[in-house]
C-alpha cells in the first residue's frame, strides 16, 4: 500500500485525473464548480499523500528534491486550511454609514469590528473629453465637445449648448449632475438641418437615440475616460474601542484585527456607495510559507 | 509610424534575415551565412530592446499590461535563451530555431491590438512586472524547448539536442513556478483570494503539472523521441493558457 503511495504511477495517474477534472470544469461544465466536491478534494489530499511519501521513501534525498517537495505539501496543507476556514463576507457601505455585518450569500455575520465609510471617490487618469460625431452623406467629422463649440455641415449646422457628467433629472424636472463623475455624460445640442431647429440631448451610454429624428447621425462619446483607482476612506473601530483611519484601494487593502478589507467595487448608479470585501485567510500565510519553500529548492535544483 | 514601431518592425526583419541566411547557409553549404545569420539575430535582439525601452518610455511605465505588450516580452526573451543554451551544448542549431519560434511569434503580435491603455485599478501594482516578467521567461523557454523539440523530431535527435531540451524544461519549469507563485500573492492582495479557479489560473497551473509530469516521465526513463513529443504536447497547454483561455472562455484575467 505504501509502496503505491509513493510511487511515480500515481503521480502519473493523480496528474491524468487532475487534467480531467480542470478540462471538464473550463472547457464543459455549467454546474457548480468541481473544485468544491469531496472528491477534487480527495485528489489533492492523495497528491500531497503521494508527495510526501515519495520524499520520505527516497534514500538520500537532496536538498532541493526535498524543499521543492515538501513545499508544495505545505502549498496544499494551506490550500485545506482555506477550505475549511476561510471567511469571506461582502460589506456595502454608504458615506456616512456605519456597520458591523458582512453579508455572505443568505447569510450575515457579525464582525469584531465596525466600519464606518467617510468618503469614496474615483479617480481619472485624464479629464475624460467628450465626442460628438457627425455622419451625412458627405462623410464623417468629429467635434470635441466643449460649450459653445459649433460645426457648420454642408447639410447641418451643430452648436454645443451644454455638457453634463453625470446627468440627471431632479424630482422637479431639472437637469443636474448626480455626481461629479462621468457615469451618465451626455450633451446639449442645437442641430439645425432641413430647415428645423431642435435642441436634444443625446447620451454617450445611449448612442441609439435620436435616430429616427434627425437626417443626420450624431452620437456623443467619451474619450480618455480610464479609471486609475477608486478609493475608500474608512474608519475601523474596534471592540476596544480603538479606531484606525485608512484609505482602501483597488491593490491597497486594509489588514487590521486578523482580517483584509479590500476595495472590490463601486456603483455608476451611486458615488456615494462603495463595496468593500472582508476575509480572513489564515490558510493563505501556510500557502505563502508554502512557495517560500517550494521556490528555494527550485532555485537550488536549477543551480545543480 | 511611431519609433518603437520601426525598431519592432526592424527586428522583426532582422529575425527574418536571420532565418533566411541559416537557411541559405544549408542549402548552399555555406557556413559563413551561418555567422551572418547569427548578427542579424544579435541585432534583431539588440532593435526588440531598444523598441521595448521607448515604449517603456512612452507609457510611463513597464510595456506588460496586455497581450501585445506581453508578447513582444516573451519574445525578448527568447533571444537571450537561444544564445545562451546554443553556447552552453556547444549546439548552433538552437540559434535558428530560436530564430523561427521568434519570427512565428512576430507574425502573431502583427495580428494583435496595440493600443496603449493606462494601467486599470487591477493591475497597478509592483507586483505585475514580476508577475508577467517570469511568466513570459516560462514561456519563452518553453517555446524555444519546443522549436527544438520539433527539429530534433524532424532531423533526428543527438545526446547535445537533448540535454539542450532538458535544460530550457527546467528553465521554463522554474520560472513558471515563479509565476504562479507570484501571482497567487499577487492575487490575494488584489482580489481579496490567494487562489479563484479563474481559468487562467487553472491552466496555468495544468501546464505546471503537464512539464512536471514530463519531468517525471524523463526520471522514469522517457527520453529521446518520446520526451520531444511529450515538450510538444506541454507547449501546446501553454499556448491555450497563454492564448486559449483569452479568446475562448472569460475569466478575471481578460486583460493579458
Amino acid at each position: 500500500m505504501l509502496k503505491v503511495l509513493a510511487s511515480l504511477r500515481l503521480f502519473f495517474f493523480l496528474c491524468l485525473l487532475l487534467a480531467a477534472a480542470f478540462l471538464y470544469q473550463t472547457l464543459f461544465n455549467r454546474g457548480a464548480p468541481v473544485y468544491g466536491s469531496w472528491w477534487f478534494a480527495g485528489l489533492g489530499a492523495l497528491a500531497a499523500a503521494n508527495i510526501a511519501a515519495c520524499s520520505l521513501s527516497r534514500r538520500g534525498a537532496s536538498a532541493h528534491y526535498l524543499l521543492i517537495h515538501a513545499g508544495l505539501v505545505v502549498v496544499i496543507a494551506g490550500a485545506f486550511v482555506t477550505r475549511a476556514f476561510r471567511f469571506e463576507g461582502e460589506l456595502p457601505l454608504r458615506a456616512g454609514q456605519e456597520s458591523d455585518l458582512a453579508y455572505s450569500g443568505r447569510d450575515t455575520y457579525k464582525l469584531p469590528f465596525s466600519v464606518k465609510l467617510e468618503d469614496f471617490k474615483l479617480e481619472y487618469y485624464r479629464e475624460p473629453l467628450g465626442v460628438i460625431t457627425v455622419e451625412d452623406a458627405g462623410g464623417r467629422r468629429d467635434l470635441y465637445a466643449v460649450e459653445g463649440a459649433s460645426l457648420t455641415l454642408p447639410s447641418a449646422r451643430l452648436k454645443v449648448l451644454k455638457l453634463a457628467r453625470d446627468f440627471g433629472v431632479t424630482a422637479r424636472g431639472e437637469t443636474a449632475e448626480k455626481s461629479p463623475y462621468w457615469f451618465n455624460p451626455a450633451a446639449r445640442l442645437e442641430i439645425t438641418a432641413a430647415g428645423k431647429t431642435r435642441r436634444l440631448w443625446f447620451f454617450a451610454n445611449f448612442p441609439g437615440m435620436h435616430g429616427e429624428d434627425l437626417p443626420l447621425r450624431v452620437t456623443y462619446a467619451l474619450e480618455q475616460a480610464e479609471i486609475k483607482n477608486f478609493t475608500s476612506t474608512v474608519q475601523v473601530r474596534g471592540r476596544a474601542g480603538t479606531v484606525t483611519r485608512a484609505e482602501i484601494s483597488v491593490n491597497k487593502p486594509l489588514r487590521v484585527n486578523g482580517y483584509t478589507l479590500y476595495q472590490t467595487s463601486y456603483d455608476p448608479a451611486d458615488a456615494r456607495y462603495t463595496l468593500l470585501t472582508v476575509t480572513r485567510d489564515r490558510g493563505a500565510w501556510v500557502v505563502f510559507a508554502g512557495f517560500s519553500i517550494l521556490l528555494l529548492g527550485v532555485l537550488l535544483w536549477l543551480r545543480k | 509610424m511611431a519609433a518603437q514601431m520601426i525598431l519592432f518592425n526592424l527586428a522583426f526583419g532582422l529575425t527574418l534575415a536571420a532565418l533566411a541566411s541559416w537557411t541559405a547557409s544549408y542549402l548552399a553549404a555555406r557556413p559563413l551565412l551561418g555567422r551572418a545569420g547569427k548578427t542579424a539575430l544579435g541585432l534583431a535582439w539588440l532593435a526588440l530592446t531598444a523598441g521595448l525601452t521607448l515604449l517603456w518610455v512612452r507609457l510611463g511605465r513597464p510595456p506588460l499590461s496586455n497581450q501585445y505588450e506581453s508578447l513582444l516580452t516573451l519574445l525578448w526573451f527568447i533571444y537571450p535563451f537561444a544564445f545562451y543554451f546554443s553556447r552552453r551544448t556547444g549546439r548552433p542549431e538552437i540559434l535558428p530555431a530560436g530564430a523561427l519560434a521568434a519570427a512565428l511569434l512576430f507574425g502573431l503580435a502583427a495580428l494583435m491590438d496595440r493600443t496603449a491603455r493606462p494601467l486599470m485599478p487591477a493591475l497597478r501594482s509592483d507586483w505585475l512586472v514580476i508577475h508577467v516578467l517570469s511568466s513570459m521567461a516560462a514561456y519563452a523557454a518553453f517555446a524555444l524547448a519546443a522549436a527544438g523539440a520539433a527539429w530534433a523530431l524532424l532531423r533526428g535527435l543527438s545526446e547535445d539536442l537533448e540535454d539542450f531540451l532538458l535544460r530550457l524544461t527546467k528553465t521554463g519549469f522554474a520560472f513558471l513556478t515563479l509565476g504562479i507563485a507570484t501571482g497567487s500573492v499577487w492575487a490575494e492582495s488584489a482580489w481579496g483570494s490567494w487562489w479563484s479557479w479563474d481559468p487562467k489560473e487553472t491552466w496555468s497551473l495544468l501546464t505546471w503539472l503537464g512539464y512536471a509530469a514530463a519531468l517525471h516521465l524523463r526520471r522514469k526513463g522517457i527520453r529521446g523521441t518520446k520526451f520531444g513529443i511529450i515538450l510538444l504536447v506541454c507547449f501546446g497547454l501553454v499556448l491555450f493558457t497563454y492564448f486559449g483561455v483569452n479568446f475562448l472562455l472569460s475569466g478575471l484575467h481578460s486583460y493579458a
